[in-house]
């Protein structure tokens, strides 16, 4: 018993270790930097002065800032619903029992596994680019000028071109989570409900998406937290300083900490820590209520 | 005659359903199309040279002037492309290997012994893996920059891998552990009675049995740190250690003043490859990683 207690803890040391000091001891600091203005981020604690909520009130009333979340939140709930639409439509037909179907599921989530400064370069450089772009070249082969002539990269535009690239790529990774929930649901309730005489649809909103639940939740869980950490794709999109049209909280972030231009209102690492905690937060709000509305503990199947 | 017959009939049977199917078929394709021709027009594009990009040519699919492979060769050499591929491919391999020994062995311990804190551990790994980077990113920066190790070349190195490592051991970990507990524990205790010790066992017969299990979780991980951006935007000091994505980041900013498109796609291509080739191997692995004991809410 000795000896399996000596290879416990030799077997378990080092993943707990690197998770203190990766995860749990900046995760403690972080909240703390929170409640003080420390002017250098590398100051050591004796140097920070305690202020209490400031730094919260102060990202509340900063203009960029409220921008850079309402950002955020449109991608997350308009990308959302997008996200999860498609990645359900392609699920339900991915698993309606047609042919090439592993080869249609692969190409799908192709796009996530290809490094995101390549993609977003690939939609910002030959899809949107009013030269030789995509887009461009469709309608003007259709002989739709109007439609042609769009800058989809200009200050009206570019927010909307900036989502649907971003979606694009991860329909993929939730539409694989749907159809492996679909898979798991037992034929014979299709079986039956046919038998009873129910339709398609009558069957998708009846047995489907009620018994799709859990994975629904972990489709938002997951959607959630990637969107939180959306930092690729707004920084490529927008020029150098910080851009209206495209700033999300991670870039507003970097800019006021390690960058320069229109950001940058004071030297004050705890901002920076007050945007974490602020995300975060959002996180575990969108979790609980997430858990709590799709709760599907009284669902056996 | 007869099994002809019936083959017939199934076909039959199977039309009738595909015409059923045709509107599912007709979005599939239509997505799927719209996929192959973006990532095949950069592949394209990154063949071909600027002027040709700019007069519409790869749009029409044509090469007036030939395949131009001289592209690549250009991005690999000249533009520092070698150094960052070869830096994210040591990143990423020596990561990779870290995690897998750390984390194999954690995942045994948590399945197989349970104990007190045990569960706490487990539900602390579920939960870092929703843990924004945001939230550890400065306090990460101070340590690592109060080592002083930004301005030495190896020690950034270093301290980029243990980074890759811990942000992956959460997910790791947990996607070993539903793995361990799949296998039989008759093994072990076979093992046992032949007076193998606990950790002998772990290393000569659980850890073999578990290689289906790493080799997936081994290819997310390779995935994930090939393409990491923030951390190493924010840790990689210099153009010596940066890796392909944040390398490339600058490439693509310095070429659009240079005005060589087909650079920047070449470059694009290279970067985008390994984890491109990967996956057209091993696909089926991955898809079945995503939507297996890994993911959890």
């Amino acid at each position: 018993m000795k000896k399996n207690k000596t290879m416990m803890f030799c077997f378990l040391a080092p993943a707990v270790t690197l998770f203190l000091v990766i995860f749990l001891y900046p995760i403690v600091r972080t909240v703390m930097m929170s409640f003080f203005k420390i002017d250098g981020v590398t100051d050591s604690i004796s140097l920070w002065h305690f202020t209490g909520i400031d730094n919260y009130l102060k990202l509340l009333q900063t203009s960029l800032f409220r921008t850079s979340m309402w950002n955020l939140f449109r991608i997350w709930f308009v990308g959302g619903l997008i996200v999860m639409g498609l990645a359900l439509l392609f699920a339900v037909i991915l698993t309606s029992g047609i042919r090439f179907k592993s080869t249609f599921r692969a190409i799908i989530y192709l796009p996530n596994v290809v490094s995101a400064v390549a993609l977003a370069t690939m939609w910002l450089q030959s899809v949107y680019s009013p030269q030789f772009g995509h887009i461009t070249t469709f309608f003007k082969a259709i002989g739709w000028e109007a439609a042609a002539n769009i800058q989809w990269l200009d200050a009206e535009h570019k927010f909307w071109a900036l989502m649907f690239a971003y979606c694009f790529g991860m329909v993929g990774y939730h539409m694989l989570i749907f159809a492996s929930g679909i898979e798991r649901i037992s034929g014979d309730y299709f079986e039956a409900a046919t038998l009873d005489g129910a339709n398609k649809i009558q069957q998708f909103t009846n047995i489907t998406l009620p018994l799709l639940k859990g994975i629904i939740r972990t489709n938002i869980t997951m959607w959630s937290v990637s969107c939180v950490g959306f930092f690729v794709w707004s920084q490529l999109f927008s020029s150098v300083t910080a851009d209206n049209q495209t700033i999300v909280p991670m870039v507003y972030m970097y800019a006021q900490m390690f960058g320069a231009g229109n950001t940058v209102t004071e030297r004050n690492a705890g901002l920076s820590a007050a945007i974490g905690v602020l995300l975060s937060i959002c996180v575990v709000i969108i979790f609980t209520v997430a858990n709590k509305a799709l709760n599907d503990d009284d669902i056996e199947f | 005659m007869a099994k002809e017959k019936e083959k017939a009939i199934k076909d039959k049977i199977n039309w009738k359903k595909e015409l059923k199917l045709a509107p599912g078929y007709l979005i599939l394709l239509i997505w799927v199309l719209l996929t192959v021709l973006l990532l095949g027009w950069v592949v394209m594009a990154s063949l071909s040279t600027t002027k040709d990009i700019f007069a519409g040519n790869v749009n029409k699919f044509s090469f007036p002037s030939g395949l131009h492979f001289e592209n690549f060769s250009k991005a690999w050499l000249g533009q520092g492309v070698a150094t960052f591929f070869v830096n994210s491919l040591v990143y990423s391999v020596c990561s990779c290997t870290l995690l897998i020994l750390v984390c194999a062995p954690a995942a045994y311990v948590l399945s197989r012994f349970p104990f007190k804190g045990s569960k706490l551990i487990e539900t602390s790994f579920v939960s870092a893996m929703g843990v924004p980077v945001i939230m550890i990113v400065l306090p990460l920066f101070v340590l690592i920059s109060q080592m002083g190790v930004l301005n030495n070349i190896l020690a950034n190195r270093v301290a980029l891998v243990v980074l890759y490592v811990g942000i992956n051991v959460p997910y790791t970990t947990i996607f070993l552990l539903t793995f361990f507990g799949n296998i039989s524990r008759a093994f072990e205790e076979a093992a046992a009675i032949d007076g193998c010790s606990p950790m002998k066992t772990f290393w000569q017969i659980m850890f073999p049995m578990a290689q289906p299990g790493i080799i997936t979780v081994t290819i997310f991980n390779f995935i994930n740190i090939w393409n990491e951006y923030f951390l190493s935007l924010i840790l990689a000091n210099s153009d010596k250690v940066k890796p392909v994505a944040v390398g490339l980041y600058g490439m693509i900013n310095s070429m659009k003043y240079t005005g060589n498109w087909a650079g920047m796609f070449a470059a694009v291509v290279i970067v985008f490859l390994p984890t491109f080739i990967l996956y057209i191997f091993l696909s089926e692995k991955i898809i079945a990683g995503v939507t297996g004991g890994g993911v959890k809410g």
